[in-house]
Order: C-alpha cells, then sequence, then structure tokens
C-alpha cells in the first residue's frame, strides 16, 4: 500500500460510506483500506435493473467528491462491488 | 497502429498558461480531440503509461486482458499530460484510470473490463463484427504475376482454403492457407482474394506482395504503412552510396576513438554535426557509424524518433569498413 498525501481531515473510510448511504437510497456500505486504496461494497436495492458499468456509476458519483483535487483522499478504489439486496 | 500517446503530442508542446485555462472547461478542442480518438479506433484504452510499459497495475491488468484478445489496440498514455488526464475522466464520466473505449463507446475500467473478461462478453464484444471497417476502407493490395503463380500452385493442393493474410501491430506478415476464419474480410487482388481480419485490413491499403525466387526463394512484402525501421547498411552498400554522394554519414564516436581511426567524409555528431543533421530534410538518407554498430544503431533509433524516415546503421561499424573496404582505416 503506497502513501498519497492529503490533507482530508477524518476518517476517509467513514467519509466513504457516509457519502455512499447518503447519495444512493437504501444502501449499505462496507467500506475497508487506507493510503488512499480502498475497497467497497456496497448493497442496495437502486442496482437492480442496473449492469455493473452504471451500478459502478452511482457509487463513483456518490464519492466524486473524495476522488477530486490535487491530492484528493480517495487515490483509488482497488474493488469496488455492487449487489442487490437478497430476495427475501 | 502504435501505441502512444502520440494523438496528444500537440497539447504536451503548449505554454502552461494556455493549459491551465483549457483544464478550466474541459476545452472544447480537447473534448472532440477525445471524440475523433475514441471514434477513428475501434478500441482505445487510456492508461497511465504504454502496452509495454504499463505505470500502474491496473493498467498492467486491463493491457494483459487485452493482449490476450487483440492484436493490437490504440492506448493513450494519461501520464503524458494532466489535462488530459483530467478530461478524460470528465468527457467519460468515471473518475479513475484505466478506461476502456470500444467502438466510441465506454466500457469500463478495470474491475469491469475484468469481469467481462470472465463472463465472455469482452471476447463477444471485441470479436463482434461491431468492429466496423468502412467500406471505403477495403485495402487496396498489389500482388505481381509471381506472387500470384506462387499463390496458384499452392492454393490448387489446400481444398476448401483460402489464402489469410495477417499483419501484426510490428507489422510482421503471416500469409497462410486455413479454412475462411470468422470475421475476415475478402479482398480482391489482381486475380487473387486475401481474407485479412479487420485490424490487417487497416494495415494493408497499399501493400504490394512479391515472390523472389532462388536459393532464399520467398514472399517479399512491402508495406508503406509499415513505421519506418532503421535500416541496416553493409560496408560495401555504404561505400557504394558515398562514392554516388547519396547519403549523409554521421560518425557518432567521441573525438578519441575518432583520431584513431575514421572515414574521411564523416561528420562527427558534435555540436555542429547535431546542427548540421537537424537541418536536414526529414526523408534525406543519412547513416549512422560507430566502432561495431551498436551505439551507431541506438543513434539511428532516435534520430528515427525525431521524424527523420531513412535512417541507416552501418554493420560491424568502422571494424567491418576497414577489414572489407578499406584496410588502411586502423582496427583497434
Amino acid at each position: 500500500m503506497s502513501a498519497h498525501p492529503t490533507n482530508f481531515q477524518g476518517s476517509v473510510v467513514d467519509a466513504l460510506r457516509e457519502a455512499i448511504e447518503r447519495e444512493i437510497p437504501g444502501a449499505q456500505a462496507s467500506v475497508s483500506g487506507g493510503g488512499g486504496h480502498f475497497s467497497i461494497e456496497v448493497v442496495s436495492a437502486a442496482f437492480a435493473g442496473k449492469g455493473m458499468l452504471e451500478s459502478q456509476r452511482l457509487v463513483y458519483s456518490a464519492i466524486a467528491h473524495l476522488m477530486k483535487g490535487d491530492a484528493p483522499p480517495v487515490h483509488a478504489v482497488d474493488s469496488l462491488k455492487t449487489r442487490t439486496p437478497p430476495a427475501s | 497502429m502504435r501505441d502512444s500517446g502520440g494523438a496528444f503530442a500537440r497539447l504536451g508542446a503548449l505554454p502552461a498558461a494556455v493549459l491551465s485555462l483549457a483544464t478550466i472547461m474541459l476545452s472544447d478542442a480537447l473534448r472532440s480531440q477525445l471524440s475523433t480518438l475514441v471514434t477513428d479506433h475501434p478500441v482505445v484504452l487510456f492508461m497511465k503509461g504504454t502496452r509495454r510499459a504499463p505505470q500502474c497495475g491496473f493498467s498492467a491488468q486491463v493491457v494483459q486482458i487485452l493482449d490476450a484478445l487483440l492484436p493490437s489496440y490504440e492506448t493513450v498514455d494519461v501520464l503524458s499530460s494532466p489535462e488530459l488526464r483530467d478530461g478524460i475522466k470528465e468527457y467519460s464520466d468515471w473518475p479513475t484510470i484505466p478506461q476502456l473505449f470500444v467502438n466510441a463507446k465506454f466500457v469500463g475500467g478495470c474491475d469491469i473490463v475484468r469481469a467481462m473478461k470472465e463472463s465472455g462478453e469482452l471476447a463477444q464484444l471485441l470479436a463482434a463484427p461491431s468492429v466496423p471497417l468502412a467500406a471505403a476502407a477495403l485495402p487496396t493490395i498489389r500482388v505481381t504475376n509471381a506472387a500470384l503463380a506462387a499463390f496458384q500452385a499452392a492454393l490448387s493442393d489446400a481444398e476448401g482454403e483460402v489464402l489469410h493474410l495477417k499483419i501484426d501491430g510490428r507489422f510482421q506478415n503471416d500469409l497462410y492457407f486455413a479454412p475462411r476464419e470468422a470475421n475476415t474480410l475478402g479482398v480482391e487482388a489482381d486475380g487473387l482474394t486475401l481474407f485479412l481480419d479487420p485490424p490487417s485490413a487497416r494495415r494493408a491499403n497499399g501493400m504490394r506482395i512479391d515472390f523472389v525466387d532462388g536459393p532464399s526463394a520467398g514472399f517479399k512484402i512491402d508495406n508503406p504503412n509499415q513505421p519506418p525501421t532503421v535500416k541496416q547498411l553493409s560496408p560495401s552498400e555504404l561505400k557504394a552510396l558515398l562514392d554516388q554522394g547519396a547519403i549523409e554519414l554521421f560518425d557518432v564516436r567521441p573525438a578519441h576513438e575518432r583520431a584513431q581511426a575514421s572515414i574521411a567524409v564523416a561528420r562527427s555528431l558534435d555540436e555542429a554535426g547535431q546542427k548540421y543533421l537537424f537541418s536536414l530534410d526529414r526523408n534525406a538518407p543519412i547513416a549512422f557509424l560507430c566502432h561495431h554498430g551498436m551505439r551507431s544503431q541506438a543513434a539511428a533509433e532516435q534520430v528515427l524518433s525525431e521524424g527523420f524516415r531513412n535512417v541507416y546503421n552501418v554493420q560491424g561499424g568502422i571494424h567491418a569498413w576497414s577489414e572489407s573496404v578499406d584496410p588502411s582505416v586502423p582496427r583497434y
């Protein structure tokens, strides 16, 4: 894991999870990682009927503010999984 | 098709002030450049580094996946320009690199490409006839009578098979008989039908196929689309060209080596020599000489990348010149 400097204050993991859960209706996100690299898994009914590209776009647009700029807190999303909740 | 960030070389040359202005807007110019790029090439990968030297693990993974499926595709090194790096993210509305475009459509990043490879979707997308070749782009290929005769003799033995021509990204040619392969185009060439896949067809226009008889019999192929390479010149061939005044010779060795052995007409590559070299027409035949032909090869390749098209390396260097042309030149 390489170091990517950022002046972001606070927990990036929490910021990612909160942003995703705020922007995507009913989403549950689990985020792990550090040093600029993160793995994200999101479960939401919002992905139903959407392809991988559209689903990932939803997530990326929710966290776009954390990936922009010269020294963003999120340098790379190493793994991004999107799933719909299991039918109950 | 070379892998290069070449399409954006122009941007790199702009003054910084112009560039920073451009970033603010994802300038229309950049947007239209990107759009032309992904339209002109069926498969374009925006990546960090080049196909042969990826600078990031994700880019490397996608290159590896594509290499297994495609003989060639266009890559663009986003590290060559910050404007490009930001611009492509805005263009595709996707925040990470690499980014794959097929038929001008954004496919996805590393994750998606990997998933599509595993599901087989990627092979389908890339193999489908959707990687189009405009009818107008069918190549013109010339086949000499000697080559035609050779092919026809072979064809009469190859029942149910047709002649395929493959030209890979390094312009290595492969001519072979096989049952017609899927997704090949039939190209009429002087009474012969050749079958080419679309990437080969794109590289074939204007090529000429000849057959040379004799002890080293074989097909001889000239392809004007092939990017120029350093050509090899034997000392005696060099002598003939020098006698005709048909070539400029540059000696890349340092002064102390030139003092030991040299060819009178050769220019040294000192400051004045370099200045002279770059004043020459880019089509002018130029040759490079060193002790044994290694340093001159490196110099020749560098000059090729500066846009010179008729670049020769003297094989074996001044040592070989002394052996086969002028024994009065000392060997050291």
